[in-house]
């Protein structure tokens, strides 16, 4: 494992100081600028719910946009609850 | 002549009314079927119709006891309807007959509010009452013959050890648990369709079933689902909390004038709820009873206060039926 001892220095700070900002902007961007709306259906496998953090996993899904289709055999979404909703899925 | 084809051995001899007046013909056989519930009787009290119809009743209820472990409602339902062919054989066979001793109708009547209730499995025929006569019931007091079904059952359940419900939100399938709005863990299971309340005092609530056996049975499945993640999980004080039903009358109902004649037990508000309220005494059940037909009932521990507090209401929702 490489040690995060060097991340106390002038480089390693001002890295860090961006990951914070890159975080709002993240964060801003979902909420407010992306505008896109995607529709899906499917099969609920499994659901949970702790700490306001919801995990879904789903069997059969197809994600519906109105330029395209995609479909997947199993995806789980992991979705915050936050006062700006945002979720991020992976196949 | 009767059809003799019909009868056991034992009852051929019955099936004329002089057969079974001479004294030489047996009443009571020890070939008959256990449990028929025929006690022995001086032969003045006989009468060759009721038994003929006793004997054919009995075989009819033990061929339906035998099909009742396959099938418990339908079986239900062809009693009621024997039991109710019977009664209406019986009156019409008395007018023809005259004079007959005894009154069958009178057991008749009897035996349906004794018949064995859907859910329970006699193991031996009901015994039939006895040829001594009876304080008369109204002969018409048939059975509505229908059945309100289970739409609901609350259990509870103790499994006997503290849990975590963080652990058991975040390792177990289908759970919620938002400690800031209702500090029990919620999970579901698909089959029997149930959901579960769990509460860190190791108390369980489990609502959704349709019959006792799957809310026991979904408890226990609970209480697995506990105990693999690691508590020490036990099945203890299993107690059916509430039952719901619901059926249909199949005609409309005067809901006023029910609530004038019933003040003491119903409440109707239209303007708040459209069903009118009524709150049995005895068995202390709540019907919900709308102007469509369909009644729910729910306050109840047991499936046979459901099926009473039904068989009680009826009468009274058919003198309130609309005729327009």
């Amino acid at each position: 494992m490489a040690y995060q001892l060097y991340r106390n220095t002038a480089l390693g700070n001002s890295l860090q100081v961006i990951l914070l900002q890159f975080d709002k902007a993240m964060n801003s961007a979902l909420a407010q600028t992306v505008r896109n709306r995607v529709n899906f259906r499917s099969f609920l496998n499994t659901y949970r719910s702790c700490d306001y953090l919801w995990s879904f996993v789903l069997n059969g899904v197809e994600f519906r946009e109105v330029t395209e289709l995609n479909k997947a055999d199993e995806a789980k979404i992991v979705a915050c609850d936050d006062k700006n909703i945002g979720s991020n899925t992976t196949e | 002549m009767d059809q003799n084809n019909s009868l056991p051995p034992y009852a051929q001899g019955l099936a004329s009314p002089q057969g079974a007046m001479t004294p030489g013909i047996p009443i009571f056989s020890p070939m008959m079927p256990y449990g028929t519930g025929l006690t022995p009787q001086p032969i003045q009290n006989t009468n060759s119709l009721s038994i003929l119809e006793e004997q054919q009743r009995q075989q009819q209820q033990q061929q339906q006891q035998q099909q009742q472990q396959q099938q418990q409602q339908q079986q239900q339902q062809q009693q009621q309807a024997v039991a109710a062919a019977a009664v209406q054989q019986s009156t019409s066979q008395q007018a023809t007959q005259g004079t007959s001793g005894q009154a069958p109708q009178l057991f008749h009547s009897q035996t349906l509010t004794t018949a064995p209730l859907p859910g329970t499995t006699p193991l031996y025929p009901s015994p039939m009452t006895p040829m001594t006569p009876i304080t008369p019931a109204t002969p018409a007091s048939e059975s509505s013959g229908i059945v309100p079904q289970l739409q609901n059952i609350v259990s509870t359940v103790n499994l006997g050890c503290k849990l975590d419900l963080k652990t058991i939100a975040l390792r177990a399938r289908n759970a919620e648990y938002n400690p800031k709005r209702f500090a029990a863990v919620i999970m579901r299971i698909r089959e029997p369709r149930t959901t579960a309340l769990i509460f860190s005092s190791g108390k369980m609530v489990c609502t959704g079933a349709k019959s006792e056996e799957q809310s026991r049975l979904a408890a226990r499945k609970y209480a697995r689902v506990v105990q693999k993640l690691g508590f020490p999980a036990k099945f203890l004080d299993f107690k059916i909390q509430n039952m719901v039903g619901s059926c249909d009358v199949k005609f409309p109902i005067r809901l006023e004038g029910l609530v004038l004649t019933h003040q003491q037990f119903s409440s109707y508000e239209p303007e708040l709820f459209p069903g009118l309220i009524y709150r049995m005494i005895k068995p202390r059940i709540v019907l919900l009873i709308f102007v469509s037909g369909k009644v729910v009932l729910t306050g109840a521990k047991v499936r046979a206060e459901i099926y009473e507090a039904f068989e009680n209401i009826y009468p009274i929702l058919k003198g309130f039926r609309k005729t327009t």
